[in-house]
Parts: C-alpha cells; structure tokens; sequence
C-alpha cells in the first residue's frame, strides 16, 4: 500500500468506524466481537480495494464486506452451536387468538400510518428498532437480520447455520412476531410515531 | 351462541364483509369456516416471505383478507418491516448511541499500517 492508501485507509475507520461498528453491533451485541469484525472488514477492504471499482459508495462497498464477515462469524458458530432456539418457540403469543384461531380483536395489528419512507429518515425508529432487535434471543436475532436485514436466500441461511427449512421457518415467524408487537406498542403506537 | 366460536367478525370490525347483514353474516361464516384461521394464516404469511405461496393458498388468503383487516394489515407489516430492515445497514449510525472507541480506532489503524508494510 502506498503512504497516500495508507492515510486512505486510516480516513475509512474515521469516516465509516462508527457506522460499522454500530451495525455489527446490533447484530452480535459482543463489543469485542464488533469489534473484531470492523478490524476484519477494513483489512479485507485493504486486500480488496482493486476489486472495487467505484460502483457503489464506500459505506456500501465496507457494509458488504462486514455482511460476509458477520455471516462467517454466525457460520461458525452454527458449527460450534445448535441454532435452533426452541424456547423461544415455545407459544407466548397465544393471547393474540381466541381458542378458535381467529385474532383476539382486542390485540390485533393496528394500522401503522406513517409510510416506510417517512420514517426512515427518523432517528428515533431506528433507535426503537434497535432496541427491538435487541429483546430477541441471540439466536433468533441472526436468523431475522440475516434474512430480513441482508437479504440472505433462505436455504442459505439453513446451510449457515446448520438448521432445517422448517426450523427456519418457525424461527422467523417468531421473530417477525415478536418484531412487529414491540415496533407498535414502542413507535407506532406512540405520539412520536403514529403522528410522523 | 353455539356458533359463535366460528364467526371470526365482530360487529362493528373494519373488515371488506362483516356481519352488516343476514347474508354478510353467512358469507363469513363461510369463509371463516373455508380459509385458514388467523392463527394458521399468520404462520402461511410469514412463510410466504420467503417461499412463494401456491395458487389454491393465494386464493384463500384474498378470501380470508375479506372478513380479516388484522391479517391483511399483518402482511403488509411483514413487508414494511423487510422494507425498512433492509435499509438499516444505512442507518445504523443513528439506531446507537455507544460510541467506536478511541482504543479501537488506533489499534484497527495500526493493524491496517502493519498489513502494508
């Protein structure tokens, strides 16, 4: 590397860091492990950088590579791990439905008003989607970002993480569940987000 | 009501058909008793997301969406949910507040020196 791709380099972690870092973080919850990813993402963005053309943005272009560290690392612990979180399978939101099947009116999906695009430009939702994330298990966390987050196919994530397609299913009915009942009672059902 | 339990629509529900009348009260009946329940249904949407929906099942789905608001409004926040995940790798400077340490920065910039030489 060149003195100038050098101090190239050392602007990424500046301009970038904060924004890896936090990203990872959400995704492990481990600083160390965060941590670790970001150092990896930057050193392979070194290795890399002939490969990438200008196509994209930097942010993108780092967001991609730290996605392949991030899917490594759950890659290995699928290995190390069972991934199968059957406690948290187990049925709690059977409150929702009356003994027949059908919503129990009284706690079924209310309308959301505001509009995607609205409130993405809204510190505050993605502050509540943290937090969300953040109430599932470790396991069933990376299941959801993997799919929901990185697009992963599905049968890639099973092969991942070593887990079955129903497995897979049932994790992320779970977690979409559990999702969208704490996004409503903590941003759409709030003044701060039901009135963007 | 001994048929209570199957009527899947309160009076006064926002749904397409609810029981407004005699014959809005069979229809969904029928359909309640026909399509998949709530319970059921949500499980299928959520599947849907990421493995498409047979035919016969697309078509019960558009049936039970007409006595049943909440599961219409369910997929359509499973969608809002991927839409906006998706967008968070762009966001996530703003979903946290735990700052990059200073310590990590230097030592990440170090290894980076190293790795050229």
């Amino acid at each position: 590397m060149s003195t100038l791709d050098s101090q190239t380099a050392a602007s990424w972690v500046d301009n970038h860091g904060e924004c890896l870092y936090r990203y990872a973080l959400v995704r492990v919850r481990r600083p160390e492990i965060a941590e670790d990813l970001v150092q990896e993402t930057f050193l392979a963005a070194v290795r890399g950088y002939e490969k990438f053309g200008g196509r994209s943005s930097e942010r993108s272009w780092l967001v991609g590579i730290l996605k392949n560290k991030i899917v490594d690392y759950f890659r290995k612990l699928g290995r190390e791990t069972s991934f199968t979180d059957m406690e948290f399978l187990s049925d709690e939101f059977s409150e929702k439905f009356v003994s027949v099947g059908f919503w129990n009116h009284d706690f079924g999906p209310h309308e959301w008003k505001p509009e995607p695009d609205e409130v993405m430009h809204r510190a505050e939702f993605w502050q509540v989607m943290r937090d969300c994330l953040s109430k599932l298990p470790e396991k069933i966390r990376a299941v959801f970002t993997m799919r929901e987050m990185d697009g992963v196919p599905s049968k890639e994530v099973c092969a991942i993480l070593s887990i079955s397609d129903s497995n897979l299913w049932v994790m992320l009915h779970r977690a979409r569940m559990a999702l969208r009942e704490c996004l409503e009672m903590h941003w759409f059902d709030t003044p701060t987000g039901g009135t963007a | 009501m001994p048929d209570e339990p199957y009527n899947p629509s309160p009076i006064g529900n926002p749904s397409v058909l609810a029981r407004r009348n005699w014959w809005q009260t069979m229809l969904v009946k029928f359909i309640g008793k026909h399509t998949p329940k709530c319970r059921e249904m949500v499980q299928i949407l959520s599947q849907s997301m990421d493995k498409p929906m047979p035919l016969t099942m697309r078509i019960k789905k558009r049936l039970h969406f007409l006595i049943c608001c909440w599961c219409e409004r369910y997929e359509e926040q499973l969608q809002y949910m991927r839409h906006t995940a998706r967008q968070f790798p762009e966001h996530a400077d703003q979903a946290s507040d735990v700052p990059f340490s200073v310590e990590a920065r230097e030592r990440i910039k170090r290894k980076l020196a190293e790795s050229a030489r």
